[in-house]
């Protein structure tokens, strides 16, 4: 029976891009099916797949599976070969604890630094407020951490895993809005944006057309460019 | 021995899940309670400044889903996941929408045992939550059989919901008989008279987990 993972536009749905990102990393074959959001009918349709009205979505024959935490859980028990957990039980459970922790925190980087991939580079201060900049140290507290006692390139080693799907859209906000991040940082956002499977993310949401003004933060510019057509 | 470190009972609704999980399942461990705010907290709280947090030997264990996952490779007989994959599926994915979600509710109705049963209406995301997690709680009872949410075992899932039972108790949230059932089920376990039972004896207040503040009402 063959995976479907129900995904939000690529460009700004920070939670689709984890489960996303962690399966074509780890070469786990699934048909995608990408709903727009915020159009007429999209709630309906994600509703006709689950009953939480939210994606990401994985399915699998018919049991809907939904939240990127409990999808990433889901894989990792039906594919163990392709380790999204570490196989130590003590790396297994730091694993979680800043995967979880991620999954219910970091509130104010969220809201401020909302996902945006086609977003031009730069610093944007305006962004980087006291709880944004609160977020940025934590994190980089967790990174670094994990990197020192794995050996990097990524969290939790040489696998790009389930912790770092879950911080994958991180490493875009910290890019698009240019954080001021240590070099540790850099190399690990570094090693994630150099995946095949990020550039591939990354390719398709710039050949999206859906705009949401509200995480549009230059707007009326998107992308570096004066939108004049209603959206 | 686990030791687990958790914030005042009265009011840590994220203290309450691992706790339950574990007295109700008869996991042995050691509890250690430092209130919210004290030197002491901020010495015991762990790498994320927050409760709840497990330790076992020298691994620490930070966010109430983390703990619960930890808990259920190390005491597989304790059955807190349900053992079909489908039914842990569905447990983990209502466990996560807990984890991360219902911010509507958490933010209007702040767990609060030693609050008088009073009610308070409803915002709409409230509401709305509110709705969601009827249908959710309901959608489980029927297709597991109940009592609990994945059957006869009180497990993670239900750990994960136990801060919204004590929610809709305080507030006396309007809710189905359906509803209502499930919650009768949880508060007639020993566990949970434990813990109520230790939350109303506790001195300490918070003005931000008091809605009625200045006013404080006590059973």
């Amino acid at each position: 029976m063959s995976l479907t993972l129900v995904i939000g536009n690529k460009n700004y749905s920070s939670w689709s891009l984890r489960p996303w990102i962690a399966m074509k990393a780890a070469n786990i074959p699934f048909k995608e099916v990408l709903i727009p959001l915020y159009l007429p009918g999209s709630k309906e349709q994600i509703l006709s797949h689950s009953p939480g009205g939210k994606v990401p979505i994985l399915i699998d024959g018919d049991q809907p599976v939904w939240e990127s935490l409990s999808i990433l859980e889901y894989l990792a028990e039906k594919f163990p070969d392709a380790k999204l957990w570490p196989s130590d039980a003590r790396a297994r459970s730091h694993a979680r604890s800043v995967s979880t922790e991620m999954h219910a925190g970091f509130v104010p980087l969220r809201n401020h630094c909302t996902m945006n991939l086609w977003l031009p580079p730069k610093p944007r201060p305006e962004t980087h407020t006291p709880e944004v900049m609160e977020n940025l140290a934590r994190i980089e507290t967790i990174w670094g951490d994990c990197v020192k006692r794995y050996g990097g390139p990524f969290l939790f080693g040489k696998t790009y895993g389930n912790a770092d799907a879950m911080y994958a859209p991180v490493v875009a906000r910290f890019h698009n809005y240019g954080l001021p991040v240590n070099a540790v940082t850099r190399a690990y956002m570094d090693a994630v944006m150099a995946l095949p499977a990020w550039r591939e993310w990354y390719d398709a949401a710039m050949k999206e057309t859906w705009i949401m003004q509200h995480n549009e933060p230059d707007w009326p510019l998107v992308r570096g460019r004066a939108v004049t057509a209603p959206v | 021995m686990l030791t687990l470190v958790i914030g005042n009972k009265n009011y840590s609704s994220w203290s309450l899940r691992p706790w339950i999980a574990m007295t109700a399942a008869g996991i042995p461990f050691e509890e250690r309670l430092v209130p919210f705010e004290t030197p002491e907290f901020r010495l015991e709280a762990g790498p994320a400044a927050k409760v709840p947090l497990l330790i076992d030997g020298d691994i620490r264990i930070w966010e109430s889903l983390a703990i619960l996952e930890y808990l259920a490779e190390t005491f597989p007989a304790a059955r807190l996941w349900p053992a079909d994959a489908a039914a842990r599926a569905h447990a983990r994915a209502i466990a996560s929408e807990m984890h991360a979600g219902f911010t509507g509710l958490r933010g209007h109705l702040p767990v609060n045992f030693a609050r008088k049963v009073m009610k308070r209406p409803l915002t709409p995301q409230a509401a709305a939550d509110v709705a969601r997690i009827e249908a959710m709680w309901a959608q489980c009872r029927a297709r597991f059989g109940g009592p609990f949410l994945f059957g006869t075992a009180f497990g993670a899932a239900d750990a994960m919901y136990a801060p919204v039972v004590s929610r809709f108790v305080t507030y006396a949230v309007d809710v189905s008989r359906e509803t209502r059932a499930y919650m009768d089920a949880v508060i007639a376990l020993p566990a949970w008279t434990q813990w109520r039972d230790a939350a109303v004896k506790e001195p300490w207040l918070f003005a931000e987990d008091e809605v009625d503040w200045p006013q404080v009402h006590r059973a």
